[in-house]
């Protein structure tokens, strides 16, 4: 196309060449300024942009800088008109002597050039406007349209049939044909030998208005680079709201999409009303998402970090959007673009969080609760929403994930980003080589946005794109974010060949790897997780090491390391912190080996971890029983519970001295001294607070757990030791019936002794203690009990604290005792009832809360 | 009914069985009232903790004997809240400042201050002082001690300061030149023997000779501990006959497997199993440097002389380096591959070093 245009104000060639010989014109328009694309790839863009518009592709912006380039540089224009150039150009091509190769080039250039100079002049001010009336001619010819035929070739290549050629010819006739065809060839010749030439005017100057990452945002679907299923996908979600915003029915030829038929919305919108676009940056998540929402033709309105991003602003801002349809002063519906969501503040739980917000409004759940009682109050979402984010998995998009379809971006080949590189640096008059381009995608890991950015930033300094250019400009960008595990392969295994190549290196930088690992290292942020990570892992290679000198290596650095990061942390001299990464690197030389298996991110210290603060928990839970019981009991447990003594003796000894051989036996047939034994055990046991505790195992049986279950601490590698009998189900079942019934008797005991503390002497002594004598039958328990014949309640003391409320004297408001008068004509007339009572406890054994299990007088039931 | 390691332990200075020129010296330091700082040192379970109750007591009468238990909570300059078990009488309060970690020079400072400033208010009691007990004073780290030494040249007035540690050599000098020293050491065997038989009569049975011997043998002048094995025995075999195994505890069991283990065979895949094997012992809460000595004790035991004292001092470089560092891991694995390689050059001879690579 564009040398279409250079041709065509000659009349000569433009038709002649363009029309029966397109195989010439390729290398003429190379030859001439070695800008233009290629006339299929602009045919190609051309076809999908709509006749109306101005600036649809990017191609027209860079003919438009093309054109400006090439105007202002010769600077012949504005003094001289196109007439007097031409003449200007034949008394050398008469002469018949060897013209300066350059200067036809300019002159060829530049006569071409201005047939399009009205097109572009309407952009460009005043003076523009002025070689507007100056040129005017040549505008007229084209049928006073120069807009319209600058796009459309069609037209353009009729037009050189009808009579503006004919009066072109008329211009140029003294020129010869045959003439031009020799010059033009000779420039072409001259120019291949002598490449440097021709760029010279182009970069003379150099937009800088514009970043290239914007003048070549596609701006058309066809333009989009990557993979094309990520792009139909989403314009496939996009188009299904077409039914909802635009009342379009479904085409008859997305009859595949049948799978959504079971799925019946009222709005007819589709089954998840978010998209959610993820992927690293630089790939063009937000282009996708505009340039789908302007070719289906929606009004973008877009929220991003920059603006405030709580839960009000969904209220404020986006569900106004939606609600209203379409954009102020517009007329397309509205289509609602969140990036970078993945910041979203709020995130988690909290209820007024900005996610958690956005799903609320795209469910219709609670307009449809209300009903017609407020119908402002919820609305149903309309209107399409996107949101893109980097990480998918970020915690601020759990919920999130639930309810959007979820479109991944990856990276695309590396052939094609440089193929578009390419093309680019041919627009910008930039030359750069395949492999400086391929290695500078290599180096911004497909970020095309990064490449773009670099190249600009070479062309600025007007270097021509190398490789050595890119490594330059690429420092930066080069080990910006690694990986634990990426860093741990890197000092596990040689470097790749592919990584050596795109990282530029030669044979002896390559060879150099303290720098380089150790930059890897800090670059990772977590050389703690680095160090774990060699540690999990040096032990499974160099199976063939004899003399554990390697291993011994090793570890010394790595000890080492810790001895200095601890250090480090101790002293809060954080300033030593670069020299942590240099402790790690040696495992390069001492294990790296080409085809290990790969680097596992390090678990095991996480998992022990893991248990150990279970344990620890374990632990607390037995020392607070310990204190608990030295508090009740009067037991002088403490100096057991300090965490030396209690982890390393007690543990081990108090599991054996609550196991002893029992034998499963009713305990009414027990013999006498096993019946000592099991008192014993039941003694200790209450005294520390230590219960069996029945439940389900995992094979839903039924077993007795010890709670707290310090039995952990005597078992190792998952099996208890030999020494200590495993007890039984049955035995336990005995114990922890005994345990209950002693602590119910400790309980009594504990209340009647505060009681008594108040009772005359004499019948405080009469009370029966510690009798384990009682009637028992399968969680039920009765026992006869003397009961204290007077009860006079005091202000309450610690001892009380234990006590059931159901057993505590009544106290009025004040805690002054309530005394019951005893009439004789009371009800039931217990007053005169004889001395000797008994009192009866009920403990119910089902249910699953302690308050129903807890031991109630009958009394309370008589009520 | 409790423990017997708790129900015979003795309640006041007349009742201790041993060391007892050490009690006829507590006895007049009570009396006298000129009471000073202390510092109670020696092996565990040599019976510390008892003779400092029972010196408190001896010093304000049973009125100590009256406990609370509170826990109280401190907030780090950084905010954070740490919880601390107080055990507290009328006349002393005592605290194990270990528990909250490297925290503990707040608890120091703060309860310190507190009990510090006030007086003593109760005008019946004994003595004009009240006393703080601080247990597992070694573990105090530098800054806590720091912290402790001009208070107790300050408030020497209301309060009176006993120290309780298992060995001298962590406290800074100024701490220890504050204190009156007094090292409780070990129950000789004879003791062991005579604290055991009184247990035994006042529980109504026979200790057979062998057996208490065996559980003295066992217990390395940890009276605590033989008082549990004891009781362990006793429940597991309750008429004491027959032969008598002792059970050691489950962790010692295990830091001997795992010796065996690096003595046995020195591969790669003897470091990975040893790794684990330690994994499991540290999840298991026992402090890495019990496992390092218990670990390197044993292997010293089954190793050829010549590298006998390589081993001991490896372990003991590795054990400060420990002591600094937060990955206790790296550092008993470097001990095992440092152990396993001497032991291969000793096995081997020296020779073996021309094959290195």
């Amino acid at each position: 196309m564009v040398e279409l245009e250079m041709f065509q104000p000659t009349g000569l060639l433009g038709g002649d060449i363009d029309m029966h010989r397109p195989e010439d014109a390729e290398p003429t328009s190379n030859g001439l300024l070695g800008l233009a694309p290629s006339p299929l790839v602009s045919a190609g863009m051309l076809e999908n942009r709509p006749s109306g518009e101005l600036q649809t592709s990017f191609y027209d912006t860079t003919e438009q800088t093309l054109v400006e380039e090439a105007f202002t540089s010769n600077g012949l224009l504005g003094t001289t008109q196109s007439n007097d150039l031409l003449q200007s150009c034949s008394p050398l091509s008469q002469d018949d002597s060897l013209p300066n190769v350059s200067q036809i080039l300019r002159e060829y250039g530049n006569p071409a050039k201005s047939s399009d100079i009205p097109a572009d002049s309407l952009f460009n001010g005043d003076s523009a406007a002025e070689r507007l009336a100056r040129i005017s001619i040549k505008a007229t010819t084209y049928d006073g349209k120069p807009l319209y035929i600058r796009r459309k070739r069609e037209i353009r290549r009729r037009d050189p049939d009808s009579s503006s050629r004919q009066q072109q010819m008329g211009n140029l006739l003294d020129v010869p044909l045959h003439r031009l065809m020799d010059q033009l060839s000779l420039t072409t010749a001259t120019k291949l030998a002598n490449p440097e030439n021709h760029q010279e005017p182009s970069r003379a100057k150099i937009s800088q208005d514009k970043l290239w990452v914007d003048r070549y945002r596609p701006r058309v679907f066809a333009d989009l680079l990557g993979d094309e299923r990520v792009h139909r996908e989403t314009m496939a979600w996009v188009k299904e709201w077409d039914w909802c915003v635009f009342g379009k029915k479904k085409g008859k030829k997305r009859a595949r999409d049948d799978q959504d038929l079971d799925y019946n919305d009222e709005f007819h919108r589709p089954r998840e009303r978010i998209l959610l676009l993820s992927g690293p940056p630089g790939l063009g998540k937000t282009t996708l998402a505009h340039v789908v929402a302007k070719q289906a033709g929606y009004a973008v309105f877009e929220i991003n970090a920059s603006d405030a991003r709580s839960g009000q602003i969904v209220d404020d801002r986006i569900r106004p959007a939606l609600e209203a349809g379409a954009a102020v002063g517009g007329t397309k519906p509205v289509l609602v673009v969140i990036d970078e969501i993945d910041g979203a503040t709020g995130s988690g739980e909290n209820v007024g969080g900005f996610v958690h917000k956005l799903v609320e409004l795209t469910s219709d759940k609670p307009r449809k609760k209300r009903g017609k009682k407020d119908p402002s109050a919820n609305r149903p979402l309309l209107r399409p929403i996107i949101c893109i984010c980097n990480d998918l998995y970020a915690s601020s998009l759990a919920k999130l994930r639930q309810h959007a379809r979820i479109v991944r971006f990856n990276r695309p080949a590396d052939i094609y980003i440089v193929k578009r590189l390419r093309e680019i640096c041919e627009n910008e008059a930039l030359k750069a080589d395949s492999r400086a381009l391929t290695a500078l995608v290599g180096v911004a890991k497909g970020d095309l946005r990064g490449c773009l950015n670099t190249l600009q930033f070479v062309k600025a300094r007007n270097q021509e794109v190398t490789e050595t250019t890119i490594r330059a400009a690429t420092i930066g960008m080069k080990e910006a974010d690694t990986s634990m595990t990426s860093v741990l392969n890197d000092l596990f295994s040689p470097m790749s060949k592919k990584r050596v190549k795109e990282a530029g290196l030669t044979e002896e930088e390559e060879t150099r790897y303290v720098d380089r690992l150790s930059r890897e290292v800090d670059g990772s942020g977590s050389t703690d997780k680095v160090a774990m990570g060699c540690f999990e892992h040096y032990a499974n290679l160099r199976r063939h090491d004899a003399t554990f000198s390697r291993y011994e290596k090793a570890n010394r650095w790595l000890t080492a390391y810790d001895h200095l990061s601890g250090a480090m942390r101790s002293e809060r001299e954080y300033s030593l912190m670069p020299y942590l990464s240099y402790f790690l690197v040696p495992f390069y030389t001492l294990f790296q080996e080409r085809g290990t298996p790969k680097v596992e991110r390090p678990k095991d210290d996480y998992e022990n971890y893991l248990k150990t603060k279970t344990n620890e928990e374990i632990y607390q839970s037995l020392s607070r029983c310990l204190r608990l019981a030295c508090g009740r009991r009067g037991g002088d447990y403490r100096h057991l519970a300090s965490e030396q003594v209690l982890r390393l003796e007690f543990a081990p000894y108090i599991n054996r001295i609550i196991s002893p051989p029992l034998r499963p036996v009713n305990r009414q047939v027990i013999r006498p001294e096993e019946k000592a034994l099991l008192s014993r055990l039941v003694d200790v046991m209450v005294s520390m607070d230590l219960q069996f505790i029945q439940d389900k195992g995992e094979d839903a049986q039924l077993v007795y757990r010890l709670e707290p279950p310090i039995d952990v601490f005597v078992t190792y590698d998952g099996k208890r030791t030999s020494d200590i009998s495993a007890s039984r189900y049955a035995v336990r079942q005995l114990v922890a019936a005994e345990v209950e019934a002693q602590s119910i008797v400790n309980h009594a005991v504990a209340v009647d002794k505060y009681r008594n503390s108040f009772a005359p002497p004499e019948e405080a002594q009469d009370e029966s203690r510690g009798d384990t004598e009682g009637v028992e039958q399968d969680g039920k328990l009765m026992r006869p009990y003397q009961l204290p014949p007077s009860r006079v309640p005091a202000k309450d003391t610690l001892a009380d604290i234990k006590v059931d409320i159901a057993d505590r004297p009544p106290v009025d408001f004040f805690g002054r005792p309530i005394t019951k008068p005893i009439a004789p004509s009371g009800k039931g007339g217990s007053g005169s009832a004889p001395q000797t009572k008994y009192r009866v406890s009920y403990k119910f054994h089902e249910g699953n809360s302690a308050a129903v299990r807890k031991p109630v007088k009958m009394a309370s039931f008589m009520l | 009914m409790s423990l017997w390691v708790d129900k015979y332990r003795p309640r006041t200075l007349d009742d201790l069985h041993y060391h007892h020129d050490l009690t006829a010296r507590l006895k007049s330091l009570a009396a006298s009232g000129d009471f000073p700082h202390m510092l109670f040192y020696g092996p565990s379970g040599a019976g510390k903790k008892t003779r400092i109750t029972c010196t408190l007591r001896q010093l304000f009468g049973a009125g100590v004997e009256k406990l609370r238990i509170d826990q109280r909570v401190f907030m780090t300059p950084s905010r954070r809240k740490l919880d601390l078990n107080v055990v507290q009488s009328n006349f002393h309060i005592e605290i194990t400042p270990s528990e909250v970690g490297m925290y503990d020079r707040v608890v120091i400072q703060e309860i310190l201050k507190e009990i510090a400033q006030t007086q003593q208010v109760d005008l019946n009691a004994k003595q004009r002082f009240k006393v703080v007990i601080i247990n597992d004073a070694d573990t105090l780290s530098r800054d806590a001690q720091a912290a402790l030494r001009r208070t107790m040249e300050k408030y020497m007035n209301n309060m009176r300061i006993i120290l309780c540690a298992n060995s001298t050599s962590k406290l800074i000098a100024p701490i220890k030149s504050r204190c009156l020293l007094v090292r409780v050491a070990a129950p000789s065997s004879e003791e062991m023997q005579h604290a055991l038989e009184y247990v035994a009569k006042r529980e109504k049975f026979t200790l057979p000779p062998e057996a208490s011997q065996q559980i003295i043998e066992d217990s390395n002048g940890n009276l605590r501990k033989a008082m549990l094995v004891l009781e362990a025995l006793k429940m597991q075999s309750p008429d004491m006959s027959g032969p008598l195994s002792i059970a050691k505890p489950d962790w010692e069991t295990y830091c001997h497997k795992v010796a065996d283990m690096i003595i046995q065979e020195q591969t790669p895949q003897r470091v990975m199993d040893v790794r684990a094997k330690f994994y499991e012992l540290l999840s298991h809460c026992i402090p890495p440097t019990v496992i390092l000595k218990t670990v390197a004790e044993r292997v010293v035991d089954k190793v050829d002389e010549s590298i006998k004292a390589d081993v001991m001092h490896w372990a003991a470089f590795y054990e400060v380096r420990m002591r600094v560092g937060n990955k206790k891991i790296f550092h008993l694995e470097a001990w095992v591959v440092k152990v396993m390689s001497l032991y291969k050059h000793s096995f081997y001879g020296i020779e073996l070093d021309d094959f290195e690579d």
